[in-house]
């Protein structure tokens, strides 16, 4: 097997943005290598089932990512598959891993398509197993056909809770209830009347869950889960005008194996932060994402586009688009080729697809009020065991942003980088300092941004030193 | 279908192919992954996408190895961890 590699771009994610990225680059001739760290490529949007009998196996999304895959391919990109990037650095080289050990690539230029991951808010009882994010309950059914648990409840925030819903049925689970936090899903109407092509969407979305009968519930959210050794139990409640959970309006939901909590989504920056790029605050969008000239995907270090939910979760059409504008782009730069009339019909495109997305993330919000849930005992910092308590108490001694609390507490420095908890981790810096999210920032990444065996850094570095 | 052989722990399973080792541990009702490392609270899988770590098992003797992203093979043997 081949370990190190040298070519124009390499893409790193393999979703809608990473796809449309390679097959644009590759295209105009350039050597594209594409790495993903999942042993299928599609991203999470076109996870592809493992198994040849799958009940997902015929559906539109997976049939879709593979006519993305192919077309990547036909035009000559190459994929490296369960290759997991955990390094850059300038110049461009990327370290990975897959499962034979160190893989290098060096690339001209790096187009970052890493995508989006579940946004989670803490609160008492989400560390217990069989709370997991809708996303992890979506990936169980698409690749494997399995639900999440026998009895389910689905909670949070956002469309995204609707495919999650019909994937959790469709692998043979029951929804005891779906919860929005947001009280009036009506409020969507007026966006799709302006938008008619996303009707279709959304009646395919709705109808399983509907012939299902499954329960509905709004403007309630979770605040406790609890079990012995396991989630058997939920508690919700009603929240208020000012999106705070009114615990005298509290009721139970019993005899649950399993909870899925989720707020929409949060750009993965790790890669773009490494990197030297700049980043932007927009909650609207997921939180920080990395910011790019919207007409050609470039970040502003030079030789780094980025493409896809990176720069702000907007979902696959947005992301496709923004793909083949950075592929384009990129490879106009590396051949000294002027792209800009290609690209000019795909920006007004994703302009449009943007407005959209943005419209539907904001009546989506996270409910600021959550983090009052967080007592002094809440674990906050799932691998490193951080409470709240010790968050507020490093608060308090003048800690007032995520870096500070995390030198103090060790919140966000264990194997997740603060993938999981950054969010909450923001919000209750933010709840007892008054200051912005913008000030309090986000976790510095730091490489490796996976865990990898020290044998596998020895070989990376024999690599690049020779 | 023919189904794959793998252990969990030593209890032996029957598995579809096709199936994640978090589906398959999930489908045998063995949720609880790990203990954490300073409160020892039961954890499971979380995330489900490879980004939170909470699934490592070892399989086949090889340690820190994520349940929801390593595809069952036939005679593989899990094990938990402690952390």
């Amino acid at each position: 097997m081949k370990r190190r590699y040298a070519c124009d771009i390499a893409v790193v994610g393999a979703g809608p943005a990473g796809l449309s990225a390679a097959q644009a680059a590759a295209e105009k001739d350039l050597d594209v290598v594409v790495v993903d760290a999942n042993s299928h490529p599609g991203g999470q949007y076109h996870m592809q089932p493992l198994g040849a009998g799958s009940a997902f196996a015929t559906s539109a999304q997976v049939m879709r990512g593979k006519t993305r895959v192919r077309s990547a391919a036909a035009a000559g990109a190459k994929m490296l598959l369960a290759t997991e990037v955990w390094g850059a650095f300038p110049g461009f080289v990327l370290h990975a891993q897959d499962p034979d050990g160190a893989v290098c690539i060096e690339a001209k230029s790096v187009i970052v398509a890493t995508g989006a991951h579940d946004r989670v808010q803490a609160f008492p009882g989400w560390t217990l197993p069989g709370v997991m994010t809708p996303g992890a309950a979506q990936r169980l059914a698409k690749t494997s056909g399995v639900p999440p648990g026998r009895r389910t409840v689905l909670a949070g925030s956002g469309p995204f809770l609707l495919p999650v819903a019909g994937a959790v049925l469709k692998a043979g689970g029951t929804l005891v209830e779906v919860v929005e936090a947001q009280s009036s899903p009506l409020s969507t109407l007026p966006l799709l009347t302006v938008h008619p092509d996303k009707w279709l969407e959304a009646l395919r979305l709705l109808s399983p869950v509907l012939a299902a009968r499954t329960r509905f519930r709004f403007g309630e959210v979770v605040v406790a889960a609890s079990g012995e050794e396991r989630v058997r139990e939920v508690e919700l409640a009603q929240l208020d005008a000012d999106g705070r959970p009114d615990l005298a309006r509290r009721r139970v939901v019993s005899d649950i194996d399993s909870l899925l909590v989720g707020f929409g989504f949060q750009p993965q920056i790790e890669l773009t932060a490494v990197l030297g790029c700049r980043h932007h605050f927009d909650e609207g969008a997921g939180g920080w994402c990395c910011t790019v000239d919207r007409d050609c995907g470039a970040t502003d270090t030079a030789g780094v586009f980025a493409a896809g939910e990176v720069c702000g979760v907007g979902g696959a059409v947005p992301a496709a688009l923004s793909g083949r504008i950075a592929g384009l782009a990129a490879a106009g730069q590396i051949l000294g080729e002027e792209t800009l009339s290609e690209r000019r019909t795909l920006a007004r495109n994703l302009q449009r697809a943007r407005r959209f997305a943005r419209g539907l993330n904001r009546r989506f919000m996270p409910p600021a009020g959550l983090v009052e849930l967080l007592s002094d005992e809440t674990v906050v910092c799932r691998c490193e065991d951080v409470t709240a308590g010790e968050i507020r108490e490093k608060v308090r001694e003048g800690m007032d942003t995520i870096h500070g609390v995390k030198l103090w507490t060790r919140a966000g420095m264990g194997p997740c980088q603060a993938r999981i908890c950054g969010w909450s981790l923001a919000r209750l810096v933010a709840e007892e300092t008054g200051n912005s999210m913008e000030d309090i920032g986000f976790s510095r990444p730091r490489m490796p941004l996976r865990p990898v065996p020290l044998n596998v850094v020895r070989s990376s570095l024999q690599q690049v030193n020779g | 279908m023919k189904r794959l052989r793998i252990s969990i722990d030593g209890v032996p399973l029957a598995v579809p192919p096709g199936t994640t080792i978090a589906a398959a541990m999930v489908e045998a009702d063995r949720i609880v992954v790990h203990r954490s490392t300073r409160l020892a609270h039961p954890r499971g899988m979380f995330c489900g996408m490879g980004i939170c770590f909470a699934c490592l098992l070892a399989v086949n003797g090889s340690p820190n190895v994520r349940a929801c992203l390593t595809e069952v093979k036939d005679g593989m043997v899990v094990e938990t961890q402690r952390s």
